[in-house]
């Protein structure tokens, strides 16, 4: 990249940050998210992993179901085990399966719009009709099914959740694509000799960047969301002890009827917050890349 | 001696912006008589669409409005609710730009044309409706049938004689033309001006005619008034102030109008440097002067009143 | 063909299209599982050798691959589904006799989610910017955040455990004889939380789309046109920005009505309903492929269904859509 584009594109990373702080919905939403990348970086300082293991917390002493007055911060479950290290531990894979999976959604999302809108022709018509046949489709009994057939690990998760969730990204990309390239700069660039690539990396890409980013910021909580309902269904990889699992434990134990409140409220509340957070920053980016959005009129 | 029909006298307009308080008119006042034309010419933003909406008492409801109309013997900005809304259509009407936003787009055409002819019942029946919907179609130019078309079937120049047609249907004293022909090609634009020449004539129709392009209203309009940052800058007979200006604006207006066929020209006057004020942001004195050739000092010091600067003509220039 | 026949024809056909491709699809799908169906079916039961190869060979297993697509596609068209691995009874009669229990649920959470949902979308517009505004829009935003079975569990715990309210779980209380009315009611008794659950976490789409539907249409010039001619303002809100604004609403019925059904799979689950999303989670822990596949069938033929009825009808509520 020529340092011209360098500065350019710092120019506007600048611009744009300075619009987020702003905004009062996208600095609580980036203020939760850091709270939470914390807490799943610094998860070996925050809870021993041994509390994870049954037969560790077994020779503790640990409760039954012990609630969180008995056994803080967040008491214990069926296993005895410490539900405050499962919070902890869980939200690492949570988050790691939940940005895996994006990053492969939008990958190959905007592969395939970028190449659809670009390419034009037989090639593009193709590609939407499968992207089509994709959103009617119902996505999670397509993840289901995928997940099933596949097994359970959390590398399957990311690439049943990648391989489903892909279509609106390259809907999105290949229309934005189609207007750029009828921008007169293309045509001059195409008739100055530039080869395909060219155009895409030097015009295109800079162009639906900060739309790759808003839809990336708001695929998040999808990814999130399905990985977790796919591990409470079962699906999930039975060593990795994300928020899900943790869901799925609790309901097929009993936590419920026993009102042990304790096991199963902070993961959900964890989701919520995470969730809740990337929402409310890809709408802040939406809205500084299109501020009609927001209202102003 | 003939009776004016639209009297605005001291109009003030202030609409609440989340930005403060923003005067959009700052004390205007005109007349109109029974069949007369008023062209009134402008750049964007010098509140002559605010006029146009504020005639019929359509500017939003937090709005300060101050002064008097007069409209029909109506005292539009003190009717309650039900007399206000019964001078609407029946005794003024406007024309908007044809635009699609205009028009219902999934209402047709024709349906639109009837509805105030139903709601303020000048027609006794669905079918009546139909009939004078189609007379009033053929009267603008398109066949009858028209009628049963979607806005998004028709070109922008039939979309502009559907909203004359549909203006005309309760037959009123008064039709607004708020920029009809801006959108418009060349071809289309002389002929929805000699349309509307032709329906004033017929029905004795006073006309107000709202656009920024001075050579327009030359044509169309007996009366002339110039329009600066919300209020009236000269005023007069309108191929007077045309040839020979006495306001600077005025003077700079008409010659940006050169040729007819420079469509560039016509969307932003070039014989001015500069841009107009904006409204919440107005100069100190006249506030023209900073764009004006031939400003001087003193015109900072007060905004100049109008004052006659001719047989019939008003300026408000401190050079008149 | 008339314009109107024209489009009816296209989109239908479109829809079969798809399906047909639902059928591919499933058919490839369980051919890339490294298990044998037949092996995995009599999982530890000790089964000759022998008589697994007849049942591989009675199951057409042994056949190119390409036959194999034709009795598949036969066989599923006549309604055949195959068995389920875990109960042992046909696919299809499994699948039909859970359908009422969730066609309940889902439809009348669909339908209430989709009345509340546009319905707060429109006070949210026509307040903008008050409390009410900045109260349902934040309201939506949060039930959308959350997973919706962890809410039934909420609510669960909430209104059934610890209140006592409505009923743990099931669609009718155990061991009881009731027929006709009270019936019934037990049964609504039932389903109240689930459907409370489904609703609750759908709504929110509604009420945005609708929201940013009417403030949209609020700015345009037609709604000033139709004032200027004398219009009541409830009469112009009613005729002219109500109609135009709910237009994108009709094309996310259809497309919520996806979600909420997936959506039953894991509420279902919660709340013991037996419907078609309970029976998906116990499939899942076979995993009963057949049932899987047929499930999967099921789901996408309603989703499917109700895209193709929501585009005919949008088609005829705007007039702007082509070939009418």
């Amino acid at each position: 990249m020529t340092s011209v584009a360098l500065q350019r594109r710092k120019a506007t990373a600048l611009r744009v940050w300075t619009q987020f702080r702003l905004s009062r919905q996208g600095m609580v939403g980036l203020g939760i998210l850091a709270v939470f990348v914390l807490m799943a970086v610094a998860a070996p300082l925050l809870a021993d992993v041994r509390e994870l293991n049954p037969v560790y917390a077994r020779s503790q002493g640990n409760p039954l179901w012990g609630p969180p007055g008995e056994f803080p911060p967040l008491g214990t479950d069926y296993l005895r085990r410490s539900v405050w290290a499962q919070f902890v531990w869980g939200s690492r894979v949570s988050l790691f399966v939940g940005l895996a999976a994006t990053v492969l959604t939008i990958l190959i999302g905007s592969v395939i719009g970028i190449v659809s809108g670009f390419v034009g022709g037989r090639l593009d018509a193709g590609l939407m009709r499968i992207t089509e046949w994709f959103l009617v489709i119902p996505f999670l009994p397509l993840a289901i099914v995928l997940a099933a057939v596949l097994g359970r690990s959390v590398w399957n998760i990311i690439f049943v959740i990648g391989v489903t969730s892909w279509p609106s990204t390259a809907r999105l990309l290949r229309a934005q694509v189609l207007t750029v390239k009828q921008r007169l700069f293309v045509d001059r660039a195409r008739s100055l000799g530039a080869g395909g690539w060219h155009i895409v990396s030097r015009h295109i890409l800079p162009n639906v960047s900060g739309l790759i980013l808003a839809n990336a910021t708001l695929a998040v909580p999808i990814s999130i969301l399905t990985e977790t309902t796919l591990s409470f269904l079962g699906l999930g990889d039975p060593g990795a002890a994300s928020w899900g699992k943790t869901l799925e434990e609790a309901f097929s134990n009993g936590a419920m009827i026993i009102n042990a409140w304790w096991y199963f409220v902070p993961a959900g509340l964890g989701i919520l917050a995470v969730v809740l957070a990337f929402t409310l920053i890809g709408r802040t980016l939406e809205e500084i890349a299109n501020p009609r959005l927001s209202g102003e009129r | 001696m003939s009776q004016s029909l639209l009297t605005v006298r001291d109009l003030r307009v202030t609409y609440h912006t989340a930005g403060g308080p923003v005067p959009a008119l700052r004390g205007v006042s005109l007349e109109l008589e029974k069949g007369g034309s008023l062209g009134l010419a402008g750049e964007s933003g010098c509140g002559k669409s605010t006029l146009a909406l504020a005639i019929l008492r359509l500017l939003p409801v937090e709005t300060d409005v101050e002064g008097e109309i007069i409209l029909d013997g109506h005292d539009v900005l003190n009717l309650n609710p039900g007399g206000l809304r019964a001078v609407r259509w029946t005794s003024g009407a406007i024309v908007f730009q044809g635009a699609l936003h205009a028009l219902n787009p999934v209402q047709t055409v024709g349906d639109q044309i009837a509805e105030p002819m139903l709601v303020h019942e000048t027609v006794g029946s669905d079918k009546e409706a139909r009939v004078r919907t189609e007379s009033l179609l053929g009267r603008v130019g398109l066949t009858g049938n028209r009628a049963d078309s979607y806005p998004h079937q028709l070109s922008g120049g039939q979309r502009q004689r559907v909203l004359i047609a549909m203006a005309l249907a309760c037959d009123p004293l008064l039709l607004i033309a708020d920029e009809p022909t801006t959108a418009l090609d060349l071809m289309v634009q002389a002929q929805v001006l000699a349309l509307l020449s032709e329906l004033k004539r017929e029905r004795d129709l006073a006309l107000m005619f709202i656009t920024h392009d001075l050579s327009v209203l030359t044509y169309a309009c007996d009366q002339l008034a110039v329009m600066y940052a919300g209020r009236i800058v000269e005023e007069g007979p309108g191929w007077e102030i045309f040839e020979d200006a006495s306001h600077p604006y005025t003077r700079g207006l008409a010659a940006a109008f050169p040729t007819i066929g420079d469509m560039s020209s016509r969307l932003a006057p070039s014989g001015l440097g500069g841009d107009p004020p904006t409204p919440g942001n107005l100069p100190p004195g006249c506030p023209f002067h900073p764009r004006c050739p031939l400003g001087r000092d003193e015109c900072r010091l007060e905004e100049p009143e109008l004052r006659v600067s001719g047989a019939g003509r008003r300026a408000a220039c401190i050079l008149v | 063909m008339s314009g109107r026949g024209r489009f009816l024809t296209r989109k239908v056909a479109g829809s079969v299209l798809t399906l047909a491709f639902v059928l591919v699809f499933n058919f490839f799908l369980f051919r890339v599982v490294p298990t044998d169906p037949v092996a995995s079916m009599f999982r530890g039961r000790g089964v000759p050798q022998e008589a697994l190869d007849n049942l591989r060979t009675a199951f057409g297993l042994d056949q190119p691959i390409l036959t194999q697509f034709v009795y598949f596609v036969r066989e599923t068209v006549q309604g055949n589904l195959g068995i389920s691995y875990q109960t042992r009874q046909p696919v299809w009669e499994e699948i039909v006799s859970r359908i009422p229990a969730t066609a309940a649920l889902v439809g009348i959470s669909a339908i209430l989610s989709a009345l509340i949902g546009t319905f707060g979308g429109i006070v949210a517009a026509w307040r903008r910017n008050t409390w009410k505004d900045h109260s349902i829009t934040s309201g939506t935003m949060l039930f959308y955040s959350m997973p919706d079975f962890w809410l039934g569990m909420i609510l669960l715990v909430v209104f059934a455990v610890v209140l006592g309210w409505f009923p743990v779980g099931g669609i009718v209380t155990a061991g009881t004889n009731a027929t006709g009315l009270p019936l019934l009611l037990d049964q609504l008794r039932h389903m109240f939380l689930p459907a409370l659950t489904l609703t609750l976490a759908y709504l929110g789409e509604y009420a945005l789309i609708t929201r940013s539907s009417l403030l949209e249409v609020m700015g345009e010039d037609y709604l000033t046109v139709a004032r200027a001619k004398g219009l009541l303002d409830r009469v112009v809100r009613r005729r002219h920005a109500v109609p135009n604004a709910l237009l994108p609403v009709v094309t996310l019925i259809a497309i919520n009505f996806g979600f909420v059904l997936s959506g039953a799979i894991a509420v279902e689950s919660v709340f013991s309903w037996p419907g078609l999303g309970k029976a998906t989670a116990e499939a899942i822990r076979g995993p009963d492929l057949p049932m899987l596949q047929g499930l999967f069938l099921v789901f996408s033929a309603a989703v499917i269904f109700f895209n193709l009825v929501a585009d005919i009808a949008y088609g005829y509520l705007d007039p702007r859509v082509e070939d009418r």
